[in-house]
């Protein structure tokens, strides 16, 4: 590995998840050596458990954090308002691997929808058309089935009966992907060998993963510089308001600098805005990038809501990849069923042991374990629709809780939107025909989980009052601070987002690379 | 290994209960203070009391033993846990909580739900009784697959009361 002098100049990227190891590995292909400041530590595929609670321990996020709004997550797990990874790969060694793009009109929200009440509504300042040569790289780099000539999984247990339902409830738009995991063998991964437990990092290699593919190819380049277990906590700049250097506390505690030209944000939607807030400063008095007091601001999480049902004979819904199937017929803009914008239905499985703490929060006795006794004969999937964001959906800084590190802790804040709640109650009624119109003998309405979707509260906008980054995912405030994850969503479509992520890094890569081979940063 | 992986579970619930937002951790107690809820009556209780929040008439009590082996380290983390457990033991004891049927235990329980007593045994338990190896057997969960090779050659499409759908869009 090659290593770069702390007082070097360096292109700085901070995460190494789907923005960040994407940038890693496209930068240092082109040329561009890089610091990778990664606060989890680096473990290896070997290393991943096939036991949720146990590597839920291993892998999550679970820095303090607070959280209020009336969002039920804020009453069940206050503590834990997301379900995030803190390790090499970030949380894309967590996701399960829905690899749909957005749709043309999910680029233009405001336009499509118009204003919605209590909803900050944008267009992005990019469209469909100019993504497409990056989502096509990005399915290429994923390795997504279905496209380029990726063969489709094959049906699991709880495919069959999702895809049964979708078809006699009058669904025609389903499949088993578009799918991050190999079916055969593909980039130096093999294929999958249906062992599941895709969101405890798959020990299999068959997902994808920066883990797995960007970061040990950007390692490979000689160029890369990856400092795991390097927690930044704050980005300071020189008198003409350019970054110029990431502080940042090593795996002893100990507080470190490393001088920057360029620095990359990719600590997902909680910690990026985090980072920008605490790099407050007398030019800066509301944090880095903050002159539009946008920075928090506009967080989304998905519309989601899981629909759990059991049947008379067996389903064993854990067998095989966990979110191999998708139906895309209620992905439209219709306002006649009482709201804009639309969802995705997902297969989804959990082990009896999340099973029992997220299938309804806090709920105990026979009502209860009459679900748990039905494990068996059990099928499920999740809801994931487009959310409106909100100004006053909002990461902040705690004036009461802190860090391990003697920081402010993030304080997320959240509320459904009327068109959020109106979305779901749909939506569990249409999953709840789908499961009935199968033979379902019961089903229940999952309320939504802790978020593994982030989204906003750095968005991009054409206008520099209305975000805080522009359509490269560049600071309108510091040209040489950019944004690469998920926290530039202007909205957020019904869309899993980690494609759309990994598109807009190869996107700003380029851009990236292209300005500094002119010298332009 | 059963020692370890107890170890291990009740590593795992004080990670889950600082996740959720239980208090923080107080200065450590002193090996000679003695635990709370380890004596024969106690244990009892407390095992009457998992069986009513989370009852499956199919399992046996060794489960249910070990779930409460978990309760009893998670009351016994602090002193402010410690002082809660006991009070919230005497309530049982004080009810004759062990003599009531299910109904009436049932209800017992719903008269406490808000109490710090009631959250930390039910949130020590759903995590401890439903990550028992026993347990899952009895659910028919089979748990870690890739040392025997996933589930491509043991059952992942097995299903076979309905018919084989399709895996691509139509077209």
């Amino acid at each position: 590995m090659n290593t770069i002098a702390q007082d070097e100049s360096a292109v700085v990227i901070i995460g190494s998840g789907a923005g960040g190891g994407t940038m890693a590995y496209e930068l240092t292909k082109a040329g561009i050596p890089c610091v990778v400041l990664e606060a989890g530590k680096h473990f290896s595929i070997n290393d991943w458990v096939n036991d949720e609670w146990e590597a839920f321990g291993q892998m999550a996020w679970l820095d303090t954090r607070t959280t209020s709004g009336s969002w039920r997550v804020a009453r069940d797990f206050s503590g834990l308002p997301t379900w995030l990874v803190k390790a090499v790969g970030g949380t894309t060694t967590h996701w399960a691997g829905a690899t749909p793009r957005f749709l043309d009109y999910e680029f233009k929200a405001l336009s499509t929808y118009g204003e919605i009440e209590g909803a900050t509504l944008l267009d992005w300042p990019l469209d469909l058309e100019e993504m497409v040569p990056y989502y096509n790289a990005a399915e290429k780099a994923i390795g997504s089935t279905h496209v380029h000539g990726r063969p489709p999984l094959p049906a699991n247990n709880n495919y069959k009966v999702f895809a049964n339902g979708a078809e006699r409830v009058g669904y025609t738009r389903y499949a088993t992907g578009p799918y991050g995991t190999n079916a055969e063998p593909y980039d130096d991964r093999p294929g999958s060998i249906q062992d599941g437990f895709n969101f405890q990092g798959d020990k299999n290699g068959s997902k994808w993963s920066t883990l797995v593919r960007e970061i040990p190819r950007a390692l490979k380049t000689g160029l890369c510089d990856l400092r795991p277990q390097s927690h930044a906590v704050k980005i300071t700049h020189d008198a003409s308001g350019k970054a110029d250097a990431v502080l940042y506390v090593d795996k002893d505690g100990n507080l470190q600098r490393q001088a920057a030209k360029v620095v990359c944000v990719a600590g997902n939607s909680i910690e990026t805005p985090r980072l920008l807030l605490l790099s407050d400063s007398n030019q800066f008095p509301n944090g880095l990038a903050n002159g539009s007091d946008q920075v928090g601001r506009n967080y989304m999480r998905h519309m989601t809501g899981s629909m759990y049902a059991w049947f008379e004979k067996p389903v064993h819904m854990y067998r095989g990849e966990t979110m191999a199937g998708i139906i895309k017929d209620e992905v439209q803009n219709d306002p006649s069923r009482g709201f804009v914008g639309g969802y995705y239905m997902e297969t989804l499985a959990l082990g009896p042991a999340f099973l029992s703490s997220f299938i309804e929060p806090g709920a105990w006795g026979r009502d209860f374990t009459k679900m748990m006794d039905a494990y068996c004969n059990m099928a499920g999937m999740w809801l994931v629709g487009e959310d409106m964001p909100q100004a006053s959906n909002r990461v902040t800084l705690s004036d009461t809780a802190r860090d391990q590190w003697d920081l402010p802790a993030p304080n997320v804040h959240f509320d459904d939107h009327p068109n959020d709640v109106a979305m779901r109650t749909y939506a569990y009624e249409k999953a709840e025909a789908l499961y009935k119109s199968v033979g379902a003998i019961g089903t229940h309405r999952t309320p939504p989980y802790p978020s593994t979707h982030n989204l906003g509260t750095c968005r991009m906008s054409a206008n520099p009052e209305d975000g805080v980054v522009d359509k490269w995912g560049r600071a309108h405030d510091v040209p040489n601070l950019f944004v690469s994850d998920g926290s530039v969503m202007t909205t957020g479509a019904a869309a899993n987002p980690t494609l759309t992520i990994v598109a807009l890094a190869i996107r700003q890569a380029e851009f990236l690379a292209g300005e500094l081979k002119k010298g332009n940063l | 290994m059963e020692v370890s992986r107890r170890r291990l579970l009740i590593g795992t619930v004080s990670t889950l209960a600082l996740a959720v937002g239980l208090p923080a951790s107080f200065p450590a107690l002193s090996a000679e203070n003695a635990a709370v809820g380890t004596d024969a009556e106690a244990k009892k209780l407390l095992l009457r009391m998992v069986r009513v929040v989370y009852p499956h008439d199919q399992f046996p009590d060794a489960p249910y033993e070990r779930t409460v082996d978990a309760i009893i380290a998670a009351g016994n983390k602090t002193p402010g846990q410690k002082l809660m457990f006991a009070a919230g033991i005497g309530g049982l004891r004080a009810a004759s909580f062990g003599n009531m049927d299910e109904a009436k235990a049932t209800e017992y329980c719903r008269g406490i739900e808000q109490s710090a007593f009631f959250g930390l045994v039910r949130s020590t338990a759903v995590v401890a009784l439903y990550n028992d190896q026993e347990v899952w057997k009895i659910l028919k969960y089979e748990g870690p697959s890739f040392d025997q090779g996933g589930y491509i050659d043991r059952g992942f499409n097995d299903l076979d009361w309905l018919p084989d759908p399709r895996i691509t869009e139509k077209g």
